[in-house]
Order: structure tokens, then sequence, then C-alpha cells
């Protein structure tokens, strides 16, 4: 379609609905965008149509009563056409169709991690229902084909639908995958020119795959769908903030006896679709989010490695802020919106000229890991830098050197900042989620959540805006950044009042 | 207006005579049965006869459960010996009381049996004993057996039952419920030889 005509809108009916239609829409997708819902295995919205599962027949009334059958993502809209979704001749081809995909199936549904959420199990109960009538065996096929380090294949369960091999055909590019040999056959095997452990996008492979043909190595097994609940939240892998939904244990099935860290693990992480961000897709870093979340955390705070309470720590630290001359303060950029506003409320605001607050980045790029590509991953490995540089100047460019000699006080939030680069006449106070031999060398050191357990909202590189929510409590000595600015507060301003 | 206060009537409202009515030879006849059944109970304890039947729980144990009691849950084995259940958590979902938890190993080396339990564990202390659990293994992984476990603590979670615990039972030595033998395949007659068997017997040509 050329760009300057303008676009030719078809009207046509669904199930005797006058709906309308783009000109070059197929059915399937006038048909979703209305709200009707057809049954697809092969055809995803954001891949092209290969047309190969054939569920997804519709039929199609014509004036001299002998009706056509196609299948509906591949029949471009014509106007006028009467298109059926449910007529009886339609439900029987759909019946049949099943019973086919299903010839070799081994039904385990019992013991497969996609069942409770698998396309396969759904259709067979909505357009099937019935045992299969073949007399002849199931085809045994090979079971728990390694593709990659992380991915597992099923060659039973496959139905062949082809969606992992056009994915990374079309969306990640590496033409990893391939099918082999024909008809009961065929099998998915990664391609002999590429490799699919360099294909970094290769985990959404499971989640667009209809059944429990690509299973997750790390993964596998770990918990039944219908005990895990997806809470919403972002990636902090980069500054794209790609919309993930963190799975993670129910706490109507919460583990008595076993191992209580159980219900506390990130089970898994799949993509939120999102298309200003990241559409349906994340890289591999986003589902791997619980090697970074569930490194060993900091729990006490501590006055120069001694622990101590709470309250101890925050009159320290306010005691430190209060006598200071010159603060520079280190501003994370793994905080939220909400916590950068707090800081910029209550500390940046009280201590005004005498403090020096800089946005430093908290992580930078793994050796071995994808600086950037035109896909999805950003170079900054920072989820909210673009957040915390609307409201503070960032780091200069000669780092950590660029803090003056006279700062007495230099106060660190978050990571990535080693203490052996901070001026030695500096105390320091230091905001942290995880342990690090940093944090009993600081002055004064309070723990603080980490993104599962608590809300708030990240900014990413183009400016959009993502919310996140908690999906954990954090440990009882673990403040929010946000709240223990507010206590750092209103100690720092008791102890000038005191002084005055 | 005042509000009248009345007490509520019931249709099994107690009708009392006057002599009941006094009270006090009611309760000293009430005492009487309670002595009476105490002298009874203590005349045949001291002369060595079967009197209350107390059972010192759990220094004794009751003899005479009724003979369909299921009170103990056991995980079945394969001929190999190793535990039938295949994790896959159809009875901790079925659980009304949720005292299941498994948690699932996986074996890719034993592509017939890749997932099996590492832990099994049944909370004691609040299992209804419906045997929904039974009802809903796809396997014949767990069934319940006439026994109860002697789980005699002060502390609920004490009352846990652990895998090696629920497979001491062996089918084998079971004649009551002998463990199922290991299925065949049957050998079925393709589709097509079942239409030209039946095209000769009926004396018919086929059409094709």
């Amino acid at each position: 379609m050329s760009e300057n005509r303008p676009e030719k809108i078809l009207e046509f009916f669904i199930d005797g609905h006058p709906v309308t239609a783009k000109d070059g829409q197929t059915v399937i997708q006038a048909a979703r965008e209305h709200g009707f819902d057809v049954p697809h295995f092969c055809w995803h919205p954001q891949l092209s149509v290969p047309g190969n599962c054939r569920i997804c027949m519709v039929e199609v009334e014509s004036d001299n009563g002998d009706p056509w059958f196609d299948i509906g993502c591949n029949m471009p809209v014509t106007a006028g056409m009467r298109v059926l979704l449910n007529s009886d001749t339609v439900k029987k081809l759909r019946k049949d169709t099943m019973q086919f995909i299903t010839l070799n199936h081994p039904v385990d549904c019992g013991i497969c991690s996609k069942s409770g959420e698998c396309t396969l199990q759904d259709y067979h109960y909505e357009h099937n229902g019935a045992a299969s009538l073949s007399r002849d065996r199931k085809n045994h096929a090979t079971k728990f084909y390694p593709l990659s380090d992380r991915i597992m294949l099923d060659n039973e369960r496959c139905i062949m639908c082809t969606r992992c091999v056009r994915f990374t055909h079309e969306v990640s590019k590496t033409h990893a995958l391939g099918a082999v040999y024909r008809g009961d056959h065929s099998l998915i095997r990664p391609a002999e020119d590429a490799n699919f452990n360099d294909d970094v996008y290769s985990d959404n492979v499971i989640d667009i795959c209809p059944v429990g043909a690509l299973l997750s190595r790390e993964n596998i097994d770990n918990s039944r769908v219908w005990y895990t609940e997806p809470t919403a939240s972002v990636c902090p892998g980069c500054e794209r903030g790609c919309n993930i939904s963190i799975w993670h244990r129910r706490q109507a099935w919460a583990f008595k006896a076993l191992d209580p860290k159980l219900n506390t693990r990130i089970e898994r992480v799949t993509p939120r679709e999102n298309p200003d961000v990241n559409g349906p897709w994340v890289c591999n870093k986003a589902r791997d989010l619980a090697k970074i979340l569930e490194r060993p955390r900091a729990e006490q705070p501590m006055i120069a490695g001694r622990v101590v309470d709470r309250a101890d720590a925050i009159a320290a630290a306010a005691a430190l802020l209060a006598g200071a001359k010159k603060v520079v303060a280190l501003v994370s950029s793994w905080g939220s919106n909400e916590e950068l506003a707090a800081f910029q409320l209550t500390i940046a605001a009280s201590l005004g000229d005498r403090l020096t607050a800089w946005v430093k980045a908290d992580h930078q790029p793994v050796p071995g890991e994808v600086i950037e590509d035109d896909i999805l991953i950003k170079a900054d490995k920072n989820p909210n830098r673009h957040g915390a540089l609307a409201l503070f100047p960032p780091l200069p460019a000669e780092g950590l050197t660029a803090i003056p000699a006279d700062a007495d006080v230099v106060l660190v939030w978050g990571e990535g900042v080693p203490a052996a680069a901070l001026p030695q006449g500096a105390q320091v106070i230091r905001l942290d989620a995880w342990a690090h031999a940093d944090n009993e060398v600081a002055a004064v050191f309070l723990p603080i959540s980490i993104q599962t357990e608590r809300a708030g909202h990240y900014t990413n590189f183009a400016g959009v805006v993502s919310d996140f929510a908690a999906c954990f409590t954090p440990a009882p000595l673990v403040t929010h950044a946000e709240t223990l600015f507010g206590m750092l507060l209103s100690a720092e301003v008791g102890v000038r009042r005191a002084s005055a | 207006m005042s509000v009248r206060y009345q007490r509520k009537q019931y249709w099994n409202e107690p009708t009392m005579n006057w002599w009941e009515k006094a009270y006090l030879p009611e309760v000293l006849r009430g005492l009487f049965i309670t002595t009476g059944v105490f002298l009874r109970n203590m005349g045949k304890w001291v002369t060595g006869r079967r009197g209350a039947v107390t059972t010192y729980y759990p220094e004794e144990r009751r003899p005479d459960f009724a003979p369909r009691n299921r009170g103990k849950h056991v995980l079945t084995q394969r001929p190999d010996g190793s535990v039938q259940c295949i994790a896959c958590n159809m009875c901790a979902t079925v659980c009304p009381a949720k005292v299941i938890e498994i948690e699932p190993g996986f074996d890719a080396n034993d592509p017939a049996h890749p997932k099996y339990p590492v832990r099994f564990e049944i909370d004691y202390s609040r299992c209804v004993f419906c045997g929904m659990c039974v009802e809903a293994c796809p396997e014949d992984a767990i069934r319940m057996a006439p026994d109860v476990p002697n789980l005699v603590s002060d502390d609920r979670y004490n009352m846990w039952l652990t895998m090696d615990e629920m497979m001491t039972w062996r089918p084998q030595a079971d004649v009551a419920k002998p463990y199922p033998p290991k299925p065949t395949l049957p050998v079925l007659p393709l589709v097509r030889d079942a239409r030209g068997a039946h095209g000769v017997a009926g004396g018919v040509p086929s059409k094709h």
C-alpha cells in the first residue's frame, strides 16, 4: 500500500455483525480487533503467516448457497464478505483439526510445565473434548533435546507450528532454528550454520510455543502454573525498561514444610506486552532477573561495620549530614521516580547549597553481555537513568575523582561505587540493598528494599514511564528508600534544632 | 412507646412438671447416675475385668479400628522400588485442606518418568482424611492404608509425614490390593485391515 493513498476501509460481516477492516487486513486480524476470538496455533500477531495448523478455519457465505472454507489467518478481508466463525461446519472442521494435531501428542499434561496455560489444552476442551479416534500407536520422538544451553525441546509435544523457527528468522534474526524431515517425522532442530546460544532473545520461544514443547532448562518443573501468579514489573537490566511479569508463588499456596525461600523466589519472568516499550518480547537478561535480584542481601543497619538498631543508624547519619559543610550525594539510577522525588524533596531540599547531587550508574555492562542492539537492548544498564537525570545532573566525565577533596560526607545510594574510589577524608553514608564488603567500611550503612519489594515507576530512555508493583515483603529492618529519606530528614532537622 | 421484651418461643421448648422444676431432686438424680457408672467401671477395673474403654495413648494403641478405616497415606512403588509418584501435584491441588506439599525433581535421563518427587510431605495435623488425593492421582501413586501414623507431639509442626515414612508399604506383599501388572500395549489391527476383513466377511465388495 502506498503512503499517499488514503487507507481504504472495508465493511464486512462477522457472524452477522457489521464490522470494518483496513484494506489488506486478514480476517483473523480484523476479527481480533473487534473482539471476536479465532483460535490459532501457528499464527502470531508479530510473525509471518505460515498457515500450517488449519485451526483458524472460517466459513464465508456466498450468495449461491455454496459456502467457502479457508483459514482466517491468510484470508484478506474483501468488502461485503460474510464470515461465520462458529457455524456447525466450522466447529466440525476445528474438531477434526484438533484430532489431527493431537494425533502424536503424548498428552502428558500431568507432568508438562505448560499445563494450565497451554493453548492446545485450552483448545482441546473448547473445540474437541473427545479422546483420540486413532487406533494407531503414537509416534515417539526425542524427549528433552537440548536446543541450546537455555532451551530444551520435547519433540513429542511439538505440533510443528514453526512459531519458534519464524521467531529466529523474523524477530531475533539469528536464523538459529529450522525444521527438518517431513510429515509426522518433522522435527525442530538447530541450524547447522548458526548457534542458538548466541540468540539473546531465545527464551521468547518458550512463551510463543503454544504447547509445552520448548522449555526453559533453568526453570523446568519449578512449579505448576496455577500455584504461581504474575506481578507487573519492569526489567532493570537496561534503560529500555521492558515491561515484564514476575511470577512467584501464590500466597494461598505458600509452602509450610518445604523451604520458605521457595515462597519468595522468582519462578520465572515473562514479557508484559507494551507496544511503546518492548512489544511482546524481552531479552534473556530479563529472564535471568533472579540472578541479579536474588543475590545475598544486606539486612542489618550498621555503624562502621557494627550492627545497630535502625534508629541509631539513622541518628548517626542525620548527625553526619547536619554537621557537614559539603555533602556529595551519588544518586542511584535504580531508584524509582517516587524515590528520586522523595530524595529531592527531603535531603536535597534540606541541605540546599551544601549538597552536590550527581546521578551515577549503578551497574556497568558485564563482560560477555550484549552492549546494544537494534532490537531491544540499550547500552546503559540502569533502568531509571532518564528519570534521575530529570532531577539531578549526571556524574561528571572524570567519574568519582570529581568528588572534591574537602567534601566531608559522601552519601552513596545504590551499588557501583567501591569504597576505595571515594576520598579518604570523607565520611560515607551508604544505602544499599545487597551485601558488599564495602557496606562494612561505611560510616553508616542502611539497608534498602529492592524492586520486587516495593512499587514505583521507572522512566525509560525514550521518556516512557512504566510501573512496577511489589511481589514480596522486605525483611524487618530493610526500609524503602522513599521512607528512609523522610526518616533521615526528620532526624536531621531534629539535630539542627538541638544545636541551634 | 415502650418495647416489650419477650423470650423467643422454640418449637422444642422443654415442658417441666412440678417435680422437675424443684431442681434439687433432679440434680441429685443426675449425680446418682454418674456415681453409679463410675462405681460400676471401678468395680470391673479392680476385679480385673474390662471396664471403661480408655486407651492410654501413646503408650497403648487401639487395636480395634474399624476394618475400613483408612488413616495413613502410602506412596506406591514401581517394581524397581522407585516411587510411582510423578510429582504432578494433582493431589496437592485437589486437597481441600491444602496439606500436601511436593518438591518436584527433573531427570532428563529417564524419559518415561522425567519428573519425580524430591520431597513429599503431608500435614497430619490438618489432613481431613477425605481420600480425594487417592481419587485424583492419575498414577495410582498415593493410596490410603488401614493404619494410623504414630505422630505424638505437642507441636503441630512435627506432624508432617515425610516420604520415607509413606514408602514403607510394599505393594508386592499386599494381597488385598495387589500391584497392577505392567500394562502391555494391546496389538490393535490397523483401521484399513479391519475394513478389509469386514468386506470379506460380509461378502460385499469394497467400494474403493
